[in-house]
């Protein structure tokens, strides 16, 4: 089974390298160092555990187990992914925290 | 229309109280009379989507002004796992099954509204409710089910659940069963009934029911698009069913103006085929009867609050009226306006010619009130919760984890509080209780939100008369 590094980086500035295996989610290998990362339904229906990916296409380096079904074409094009289905391709640099999942909608009134 | 008309079904001479042996009140009037004072509450408490590592578990809130933890959390019962975003819950069961001679009013059933997994309570210690029931998120999953939201006892001892999406977190929801065991007895309603759910209430006695929408779990759980509420994707209709049979009968489009309609309550008399409908996005207050000559229900606006400017917003901003509720006498209507900040109580005493009667600008974005107890508020009012007596009413300030993030970011950094008003029912008049405060801002893993309250023995939002 192939590894891949996977950097998480919190907005604090914080930021932990973990390796991941292809056919766990980001999500898990997370949990499986102690790491606690936002999540919710662990279904790609809520968003909760919404990262970006800090470099490179999103197709190459992370790839969905099924369809993250809370991200629109908006955010899949702006390189967001859902951690609870994200597993790894390739080394990635992935930004996390609640605020990641701020950043999808907008107060539309404002 | 004469107020709380009749559509037959009602037994002749039915006298309840003659065999009232189970839990609650053998009448909403007995409810306000028998009740004692609110000592404690319950309410739901959330850690889900913010970088507080922690599960969301329930608090128990000392509301007796003579004890000397009133207004503090005194104790927290921890779910077992993250990410479970409590939302609404609900007890095993309540006045509906007061004729059941046996059952206690003991069990909270804990829904994680975006975990799907359904905790069990044992509340019979009060203040110190313990987890004893697991059903775990897959055990739903298996009924193609997801997003539980609103629990209500049902009159034989089983438990219903509102569920607003299928397993994958698209349409449609539905309802499930819990049976007195805590065990999934199964889905309540044929499959395809209905496309949206969200609320419901039940009036057993007219052998109806009434269900609302919201919209997919995938479409709100992100956080609120207006670009699917032009895609249609969010709900405006109301559902009527067979209470006996669980299938719709009669479906009513409230249109343009009834926008994402939440909350839903029947009148608590039992013969009353009178209720109310808040349709949060369109901020309008529907009342619904049911027409005898017509042989069907209506839905008139019977309340319209108006969008304000605000000098730094680009749109006029909706209040969202994100939650009702009716006094145990059915004489007021009490609601929230979240993102304008006001809280109001309306007398229905005449259902379909509601006259405002106060309300308080507390919170939110345009609340005159912006501090209680020197604590700088968050957010607008929420959730409500009344005394049976009708005298103090309480709410929180947290509507949704990730709606929280978009509207009142700053709650997420302090957490949510609990407020209340004490309430002249005879002049109809609020008054804020400025000596009145539990701050979640305090809890020791970090801030926290704060959802629905309920009590230890009934309330206006869950009892329900057979």
């Amino acid at each position: 089974m192939t590894n891949h590094d996977a950097t998480l980086e919190w907005p604090d500035g914080r930021s932990r390298t973990i390796e991941v295996r292809e056919d766990e989610t980001i999500l898990e290998a997370a949990e499986r160092n102690d790491i606690g990362l936002p999540f919710g339904c662990r279904t790609g229906a809520c968003g909760t555990c919404t990262g970006r990916l800090l470099e490179g296409a999103a197709d190459d380096a992370l790839a969905h187990r099924r369809r993250p079904r809370a991200l629109k074409d908006r955010h899949l094009a702006d390189g967001y992914v859902l951690l609870c289905l994200a597993s790894p391709r390739a080394d990635c640099r992935i930004a996390v925290g609640s605020s990641v999942h701020t950043e999808l909608v907008d107060n539309p009134w404002k | 229309m004469s107020d709380a008309s009749t559509s037959g079904d009602v037994e002749p001479g039915h006298d309840h109280e003659h065999h009232h042996e189970g839990p609650g009140y053998a009448t909403p009037q007995a409810a306000i009379e028998e009740s004692e004072r609110e000592q404690l509450a319950y309410v739901m408490s959330l850690y889900v989507g913010t970088d507080v590592d922690a599960p969301d578990f329930v608090a128990v809130v000392d509301l007796d002004p003579d004890s000397e933890t009133y207004c503090e959390i005194v104790d927290r019962v921890e779910m077992p796992e993250r990410g479970d975003e409590l939302h609404h819950f609900g007890w095993n069961a309540c006045s509906s099954s007061c004729h059941v001679d046996g059952l206690e009013r003991r069990h909270l059933i804990v829904p994680g509204q975006r975990s799907s997994r359904i905790h069990v309570l044992d509340a019979a210690d009060r203040r110190n409710p313990e987890l004893e029931t697991v059903i775990e998120p897959e055990d739903v999953f298996e009924y193609d089910l997801s997003a539980p939201h609103t629990v209500h006892c049902i009159p034989d001892g089983q438990i219903l659940i509102s569920m607003l999406g299928d397993a994958d977190g698209e349409l449609p929801g539905g309802f499930l069963e819990l049976n007195e065991d805590f065990e999934i007895e199964g889905r309540w309603e044929p499959p395809g009934e209905i496309e949206m759910n969200y609320d419901y209430w039940y009036q057993p006695r007219q052998n109806v029911m009434v269900s609302t929408e919201w919209a997919a779990p995938k479409t709100y759980y992100p956080g609120f698009d207006l670009e699917d509420v032009e895609a249609g994707n969010y709900g405006r209709k109301i559902h009527f069913w067979d209470w006996e049979d669980g299938t719709v009968e009669q479906t009513i489009d409230l249109g343009e103006e009834g926008q994402i309609p939440l909350e839903v309550r029947f009148l608590h008399t039992p013969e009353s085929t009178h209720g109310f409908v808040g349709t949060a996005l369109s901020s309008n207050m529907f009342h619904f009867f049911y027409d005898v000559d017509a042989d069907e229900y209506r839905a008139e606006k019977v309340i319209d609050f108006e969008a304000r400017e605000h000098e730094d917003w680009d749109m006029p901003v909706p209040g969202l009226t994100t939650d009702i509720l009716i006094s145990m006498d059915d004489r007021y209507l009490f609601g929230s306006n979240w993102l304008h900040g006001d809280v109001w109580m309306y007398d229905v005493s005449d259902p379909s010619n509601p006259r405002r009667a106060d309300s308080l600008s507390v919170g939110g974005t345009f609340g005159e009130v912006q501090e209680v107890r020197g604590r700088e508020l968050a957010g607008g009012p929420q959730m409500l919760q009344l005394s049976l007596d009708g005298e103090r009413l309480y709410w929180t300030t947290s509507l949704f984890s990730s709606w929280d993030d978009q509207f009142y970011p700053e709650e997420a950094e302090r957490g949510s509080v609990m407020l209340k008003a004490d309430v002249d029912p005879r002049t109809g008049t609020m008054e804020l209780d400025e000596d009145f405060l539990v701050d979640w801002g305090d809890c020791p893993a970090g801030p926290a939100r704060a959802h629905e309250i309920r009590w230890p023995d009934g309330d206006c939002t869950s009892d329900v008369w057979q």
